[in-house]
C-alpha cells in the first residue's frame, strides 16, 4: 500500500496531538482502577448511603472483578470507538484534507489502513494499561487472578473493539456527515448484538467472543472460533470496502 | 445535465494556461476529472503522458494540487505538512528537510514553518497550499484561484512565482481573475455551460478582436456625444465607464476603417475638448464577455 507508513506515522501523531490518547488512556484507566475498587469497597459504600438498612454483599471474587472491567469496557469502549472513529473519514472528506492527501501517490487503502491502525493502536493501548492497573488492583484487593486467562480476554476484548473501528470506519468512508456514520456504526453494532440470540446465526455475530472471553475467566464455556473468525474477516471486508468507497466516488 | 459535454483540450508543455469560465461552467469539474477526483461518464485523459485515474504513483507523482480552498491538518505545523508531502512522494530524508525549508522561505513562511496550521491566516494557508503542490517539482501544476485569497503583494508575488514556474512546469489555472489571466498566461480556454467555447493563445484572442475599440476623454461631459454616436450604424455599444475620477467614452467599431475616419472628424464637430483619443486593445475581460456574449464556439 503507498504511502502507509508516513500516513501511519501521521496518524499516530494526531491521536496525541489532538490528545485522543490521552483522553481514552484515561478514560479506560478510570475504568480499570475503579471497578475493583468499588467491588471491594461495595459493602462499605452501600452501608454509607443505607439510612439503617442492611444489605448482604457476598465478597467479590476475581473474576467478579475482571468480568465487570471487561463488561464495561465492551459497552462504554464500544460507544468510545464509535465517536472517536466516526469522524475519522468524514471529516477529512468535508473539510478537504482528503483531498489535498490523496492528490499524492498515495493509495486509498493506505489511507484507510493508516487510520484504522493508528486508532486500534490508541485503543488496545489504552486498554493494555488499564487491564493491567485492573489485573494488579484485583490481585491486590480482592484475591489472586489467572493472568493467561486475562490476557486472552483482553485479546478477544481488544479485537472486537478493532471490529467495531472498522465498522465505524467503514461508515464513516461512506458519508460526508459524522453523525450519520456514527448513527448507523452503533445500529449495526447493536443489531449484531440483538442477532446473537438468534439460534445457529448468533454464534457467529461477533458479540459472542466477548462472553467467550469472560467464560475464559471461570475456566469453562462454549468456544466461538466461528464468531472470531467472522470478526477477523468482517475488520478486513470493512477496510477493502471503505478503500473500495473512496475509489468509486467522487471527491 | 452535463456538467461537461465532449471536452476535448490539449495542452502544450511549458506554458501557463489560464483555465476560465462563468460560476457553475464546469472549471472545477474539469480539474477534478484532470486531477482524477471525479470519474468522467466517457473519454479519458493524460497528463504529462501518464494516464489519469487510478492509484498509480506515475500520475500523481508528476503533477501538484493547488485546491481552491487548500485543506489542512491544523495541529500540524506548515513544516510537518511539508514533510509528510515529501514522504508521501518518497523523496530522501535529507531532500525533505531540504526542500520543506526551501518551499517554506519561498512562499515567505519561513519564519511561521514551526507554528500550527491552525493559527494560519488565510493568506498563509494559501501559501502553504503553493508550496505543497510543488515539493515533488511537478511536471503539471494545477491550480484552482491561486491568488484568491491574497493581498496584492501576495498576489503579485505568486503570480511571479507561476511565470518562473513556467520552465520547468506546466501550470493549468482556474480563475476567475482576469487580469492575472492577462498577466502571466499564455494560453487560455472558455469554458461556458460544461462547452469548451475556445482554446487560443492570449495573442491569437487579441487579434481576433483587435482594433475594435476607441477610447476618447473630454474635459466636458461626453454623455450628449455618446447619444450621437449610439445612432451611427458603424458604431456599437457607445458607454461611459470610470476609469478612477476620468469618465471615458468607451465604443466599438463594427467598421474599423470607416471608424477611423469618420469619429475624429465627428469629435471636431461636436466643440468637445478632446483630451485622450485610443484604439485600444481589448482586455480579456472584454474578450472573455463578448465570447459568452456570442455564445458560440470560436
Amino acid at each position: 500500500m503507498r504511502g502507509l507508513w508516513p500516513l501511519l506515522k501521521k496518524e499516530v501523531r494526531e491521536q496525541w496531538r489532538t490528545y485522543r490518547l490521552l483522553i481514552v488512556g484515561s478514560l479506560f484507566l478510570m475504568f480499570g482502577i475503579t471497578t475493583p475498587l468499588t467491588l471491594k469497597y461495595l459493602p462499605q459504600i452501600l452501608e454509607s448511603a443505607g439510612e439503617g438498612m442492611t444489605i448482604e454483599v457476598p465478597p467479590p471474587t476475581a473474576a467478579q472483578s475482571l468480568a465487570e472491567y471487561a463488561g464495561t469496557i465492551a459497552q462504554v469502549g464500544v460507544l468510545v470507538v464509535v465517536l472517536v472513529g466516526m469522524g475519522c473519514v468524514a471529516n477529512e472528506l468535508r473539510s478537504g484534507t482528503a483531498v489535498m492527501t490523496l492528490s499524492k501517490p498515495v493509495g486509498r487503502g493506505a489511507f484507510v489502513g493508516a487510520k484504522l491502525m493508528a486508532m486500534s493502536l490508541t485503543f488496545l493501548v489504552s486498554m493494555a494499561v488499564a487491564s493491567a492497573f485492573c489485573f494488579a488492583y484485583t490481585v491486590w484487593l480482592i484475591e489472586d487472578a489467572g493472568v493467561m486467562a486475562f490476557v486472552e480476554l483482553n485479546l478477544l476484548l481488544g479485537l472486537f473493539l478493532v471490529f467495531c473501528l472498522a465498522v465505524t470506519l467503514l461508515l464513516s468512508s461512506l458519508f460526508k456527515s459524522s453523525l450519520a456514520a456514527g448513527g448507523i456504526a452503533l445500529s449495526v453494532l447493536l443489531g449484531q448484538a440483538l442477532l446473537g440470540a438468534v439460534p445457529y446465526i448468533g454464534h457467529f455475530m461477533p458479540n459472542k467472543i466477548l462472553g467467550w472471553g469472560n467464560s475464559l475467566l471461570t475456566g469453562g464455556g462454549e468456544s466461538y472460533w466461528g464468531a472470531l473468525a467472522v470478526t477477523v474477516a468482517a475488520i478486513g471486508l470493512c477496510t477493502f470496502a471503505a478503500q473500495r468507497s473512496l475509489k468509486l466516488r467522487d471527491l | 445535465m452535463k456538467a461537461l459535454d465532449n471536452l476535448s483540450l490539449e495542452v502544450p508543455e511549458n506554458v501557463v494556461f489560464g483555465f476560465l469560465g462563468p460560476n457553475g461552467a464546469g472549471k472545477t469539474t474539469t480539474v477534478k476529472l484532470l486531477t482524477g477526483f471525479a470519474r468522467p461518464t466517457a473519454g479519458r485523459a493524460w497528463v504529462a503522458g501518464e494516464a489519469v485515474g487510478g492509484d498509480r504513483g506515475g500520475f500523481r507523482s508528476v503533477i501538484g494540487l493547488l485546491p481552491d480552498v487548500p485543506a489542512f491538518y491544523d495541529w500540524m505545523t506548515g513544516r510537518e505538512f511539508l514533510q509528510m508531502v515529501g514522504e508521501l512522494h518518497h523523496l530522501p530524508r535529507p531532500e525533505i528537510n531540504r526542500r520543506a525549508e526551501e518551499l517554506l522561505e519561498t512562499v515567505e513562511l519561513g519564519k511561521s514553518g514551526g507554528r500550527r496550521i491552525g493559527g494560519y491566516s488565510r493568506g498563509m494557508r494559501q501559501r502553504l497550499g503553493i508550496a505543497q503542490a510543488l515539493v515533488n517539482r511537478p511536471r503539471v501544476l494545477f491550480m484552482d484561484e491561486p491568488t484568491s485569497a491574497l493581498d496584492p503583494m501576495g498576489r503579485r508575488e505568486v503570480l511571479s512565482l507561476i511565470m518562473r514556474l513556467r520552465e520547468s512546469a506546466t501550470v493549468f489555472m482556474s480563475t476567475h481573475i482576469l487580469s492575472d489571466v492577462e498577466r502571466v498566461c499564455d494560453m487560455v480556454g472558455i469554458v461556458d455551460k460544461g462547452t469548451l467555447i475556445t482554446v487560443s493563445s492570449v495573442d491569437d484572442l487579441r487579434r481576433k478582436f483587435t482594433g475594435s475599440v476607441f477610447e476618447m476623454e473630454f474635459m466636458e461631459d461626453p454623455g450628449p456625444f455618446r447619444e450621437a454616436l449610439a445612432r451611427v450604424p458603424w458604431l456599437a455599444q457607445p458607454e461611459i465607464v470610470l476609469h478612477g475620477a476620468a469618465r471615458v467614452l468607451r465604443v466599438k467599431a463594427v467598421d474599423v476603417d470607416r471608424a477611423r475616419k469618420e469619429l475624429p472628424r465627428m469629435i471636431g464637430e461636436s466643440g468637445l475638448t478632446l483630451t485622450r483619443y485610443e484604439l485600444v486593445l481589448p482586455s480579456i475581460e472584454d474578450i472573455f464577455v463578448d465570447i459568452l456574449t456570442r455564445g458560440e464556439t470560436i
